[in-house]
């Protein structure tokens, strides 16, 4: 079990950071090229950055905005997003393996706070699922990856948890900590290729959004139909079964 | 997905291995990537990056000479791709240079700091004005379309002539003095691959293989594009490079007659077994361009080239560095991570050469690029019915992908490996033992020196010469061992002991018997060691003591012993005097274990003529 551990903080471990970092590279390059490109097609090509820059630093703190209309959901999601970006990051054990590995280390936050922080990320998480599950609406416009993701972010941080507190086995201690190495390495892995890739591409929503009003409304739905996609969504696969927003199709494409 | 697609995929999957190898070598040095050692330090990378690429390049030269010099007009559709190719070749032999450099960013030294004695250095200088000689030789092909850049083409058609004839030059220049480069080892490259007449050797291999390149590079592009290739063109351009080959060949082997090395032919080994596989890959395309019905088929053609260019890039490698013969050092076999280093400079650079074919008249019709055809519709991914766009947007969403994957994978099997030096580890120093012959062996490795102390200091003058080396005396000693002082093999010590001076178990001083001031108390306000131990410094010393902060035990004994041996030296006109092995009679123990000295289980056993 040793040298599964070993492998998990080595190889395994290079492969999953290094993934994750290149991967939200192209990803951030990638949605950069194709704003540009979408930019470079439409007629209107005004850009009022300044109300963009304003719009996404607004909605790092969405204070007063989602508030007002799902207090509860939009406080559960920001404190879980806390305990997740900062234990990670800031976990004295986390930074004494950074600091054998790279030769510098940064201040790290006490093991208390983690504590807590943990223990708070795992309960916002499953809370965050059962909203999903409990809401209607929620349902409506899940994908199967919404509904995994809260189980795996949590199981680094309950498995990290056990490992601190929890009194194992020598063997018991390191099947855990295969398994915390691994489901963080899994995670890492997915970052770029999932939804969790908002953590970079979350500058470029509102940019991105701010191109797509420039379209003509429906032309998307206008390309799906000529291809024969008319019946199916492009991204979301139940949300257009509900016909919660009818779409005039366009008579040109019946005519077709 | 079709083949050009595929291949374009792969490509970029090299190079993200590549680009993780990079990172490696640049951020840990050649130790950790490479099999090179001082026994073997040219691989791999110099061998075909450097002298392959140059070689693979000399299509160039020899198709501008035929085109733009001698006029031969069927040869003009192949004229440009040629240029290309030896352009984005030297790129490459640039690149791959930065590679294997120890200190890349010291490659303007040649420029600047001359060494015209070295045959290095005018590989080095053509290799730089030939590569700026090809970008001019090359720009009218980007710039033809461009109605901004009018003026700089009619500029650049103007010139081509006289760089036609640079680029001849240089290139007969120094395609034969990277064979010079050589002329320097008879003993180390096997006698198979040495000869005096390396240089030619060189150039004409290089004329056969830099038509093969031609050839080859044309049935691969055609083949990636769907077209015809110039068969009837390229028939003819094999049909010069069977002469260059068998009149290499013929060369080679009088040579080594001549030479009186033909018996290495039939010795049995590993280096007998590389010259003859050098030989077949090279003699087999000779006979099949010789066939006139090989030589004008497609497939033939392609065969012929490929085994050609092989051969000839094999034997360059053979040369660089495989077929070397160093004193008791292990075989070199280049490490995974030197051949995705090589691997990934060439993908990079036919990435480059696929991009300019499909933007630029490269040919004389530009290739229909599948990639961005217009009339392909677009689809959605299977995968999460995700939009892909147009297909050059899904190219380029998996391309990018196929590259980060392989980049991580690289990342990930490379061995671990701090990031980070912790400095040089502290070596504490050990007294000479003996006595008229002192072995002075600080750190006990065995790699020490037997140093006649009593025959010197009669030399020197006898009991009154002892100040000429000795500069200090410590409290209750005359004339103290170095060791007493240079306490690390290489670290500063100092040779003042603070804590010591300062503790109650010590000679138990308060602060101010020697801080004259109570603030602050730093090393400014101090009295010197001199005013309390009045013998400190022996009188008429040759050495002056500065300061207590001493050097490492191996600098002081250096600075010390070479000083004064490089004066006797020049006085007594015996160069050998300051030599290291004049002092240094034992072989320099390696870092394999073999190598350390053997231990009886008592202790270090010394060499022979240490004292017993």
């Amino acid at each position: 079990m040793d040298t599964w551990v070993e492998f998990g903080r080595g190889p395994l471990f290079r492969l999953a950071f290094s993934l994750m970092l290149l991967g939200l590279l192209r990803a951030v390059l990638l949605t950069l090229q194709n704003i540009a490109e979408a930019w470079f097609r439409c007629a209107d090509k005004s850009l009022n950055i300044k109300s963009i820059v304003a719009e996404t630093l607004a909605w790092l703190l969405p204070a007063g905005r989602l508030w007002r209309k799902r207090p509860v959901y939009s406080t559960i999601s920001f404190l879980f997003h806390i305990g997740l970006i900062v234990v990670p990051l800031f976990l004295l054990a986390h930074i004494q393996l950074w600091r054998a590995a790279v030769g510098f280390a940064w201040p790290a936050i006490p093991a208390k706070a983690a504590d807590w922080l943990t223990l708070l990320t795992i309960l916002t998480g499953l809370a965050l699922l059962i909203a999903r599950i409990a809401g209607r609406r929620m349902r409506a416009i899940s994908r199967t990856q919404d509904y995994l993701w809260p189980f795996l972010l949590v199981l680094p941080f309950l498995s990290g948890y056990l490992l601190s507190h929890a009194s194992l086995s020598a063997a018991g201690y390191h099947r855990l900590m295969f398994i915390h190495v691994c489901s963080a390495a899994l995670v890492m892995l997915l970052i770029p290729f999932t939804k969790i890739a908002h953590c970079v591409l979350l500058p470029f929503s509102q940019l991105a959004t701010a191109i797509a009003w420039k379209f003509v409304p429906g032309s998307g739905d206008r390309v799906a139909a000529t291809l024969g996609y008319a019946e199916r969504p492009c991204w979301i696969p139940n949300a257009r079964a509900e016909q919660a927003v009818q779409t005039p199709t366009p008579p040109e494409v019946v005519a077709k | 997905m079709n083949r050009l697609r595929r291949l374009k995929l792969v490509l970029w999957s090299i190079t993200g291995l590549a680009l993780a190898v990079a990172t490696a070598r640049f951020l840990f040095g050649l130790g950790p990537v490479t099999h090179l050692s001082d026994a073997f330090p040219w691989g791999l990378w110099i061998g075909f990056d450097v002298m392959g690429g140059v070689a693979l390049a000399a299509g160039g030269f020899i198709l501008t000479a035929t085109v733009y010099i001698f006029h031969l007009e069927r040869f003009h559709s192949i004229v440009r791709p040629a240029v290309a190719t030896a352009f984005l070749g030297y790129a490459a032999v640039a690149v791959g240079l930065l590679f294997d450099l120890g200190l890349p960013w010291n490659i303007w030294h040649m420029l600047v700091f001359w060494n015209p004695h070295s045959p290095l250095f005018e590989v080095g200088w053509c290799v730089m004005l030939y590569l700026t000689v090809l970008l001019l030789e090359f720009l009218p092909v980007p710039t033809e379309s461009l109605p901004k850049l009018r003026k700089l083409y009619c500029a650049l058609l103007k010139v081509r002539l006289p760089l036609v004839i640079l680029g001849i030059g240089l290139s007969t220049l120094h395609q034969s003095s990277l064979g010079s480069l050589f002329l320097i080892m008879p003993f180390r490259v096997h006698p198979l691959w040495y000869s005096p007449a390396l240089p030619l050797l060189f150039l004409t291999s290089a004329i056969a293989l830099g038509l093969m390149m031609v050839v080859f590079e044309s049935h691969c592009t055609s083949y990636f594009y769907g077209r015809e290739p110039e068969t009837d063109t390229l028939a003819s351009l094999g049909s010069v490079a069977r002469y260059f080959l068998a009149g290499y060949l013929v060369l080679r082997f009088a040579d080594l007659i001549i030479r009186g090395d033909a018996h290495y032919l039939a010795a049995p080994g590993w280096h007998t077994f590389l010259f003859w596989l050098e030989v077949t890959f090279i003699a087999v395309p000779a006979l099949l361009f010789s066939l006139p019905r090989v030589r004008t088929s497609h497939s033939g053609q392609f065969a012929a080239a490929f085994l050609g260019v092989a051969g000839i890039v094999f034997n360059r490698i053979d040369v660089g560095g495989l077929a070397h013969l160093p004193a008791g050092a292990p075989f070199y076999f280049p490490a995974w991570t030197e051949i995705a280093i090589t691997a990934g400079v060439v993908s990079t650079a036919t990435l480059v050469f696929l991009f300019l074919i499909e933007r630029f008249n490269v040919w004389e019709q530009r290739p229909v690029d599948p990639e961005a055809a217009p009339l392909e519709a677009p689809r959605f991914h299977p995968v999460g019915t995700t939009w892909l766009g147009t297909p050059a947007v899904a190219s380029r969403t998996i391309y990018s992908l196929a590259f980060v994957l392989a980049a991580a994978l690289g990342f990930a099997l490379l061995a671990p490996r701090p990031a980070f030096s912790r400095g040089i580890p502290p070596q504490p120093v050990h007294r000479a033992r003996g006595g008229d012959i002192l072995w002075i062996d600080g750190n006990l490795n065995g790699y020490g020196v037997a140093f006649p102390h009593a025959k010197i200091e009669a030399k020197l003058g006898g009991d009154s010469s002892c100040v000429k080396c000795h500069h200090m005396n410590l409290p209750r000693d005359r004339n103290s061992g170095c060791y007493e002082c240079h306490r690390d093999m290489y670290l500063p010590t100092d040779a003042f002991r603070h804590d010591w001076h300062a503790a109650a178990s010590g000679a138990n001083l308060s602060c101010n018997q020697c801080h004259t001031a109570a603030h602050p108390r730093t090393a400014s306000n101090v009295k010197t060691c001199g005013q309390c131990h009045k013998d400190l410094i022996p009188p008429g010393a040759t050495i002056q003591v500065k300061t207590y902060q001493t050097v490492g035990y191996v600098e002081a004994m250096h600075t010390l012993c070479i000083g004064c041996h490089v004066n006797l030296a020049r006085q007594n006109n015996k160069p050998g005097f300051a030599q290291c092995t004049t002092c240094h009679k034992e072989p320099r123990p390696l870092d394999d274990a073999a190598a350390q000295p053997k231990t009886t289980g008592v202790g270090i056993l010394l060499p022979a003529y240490a004292p017993k």
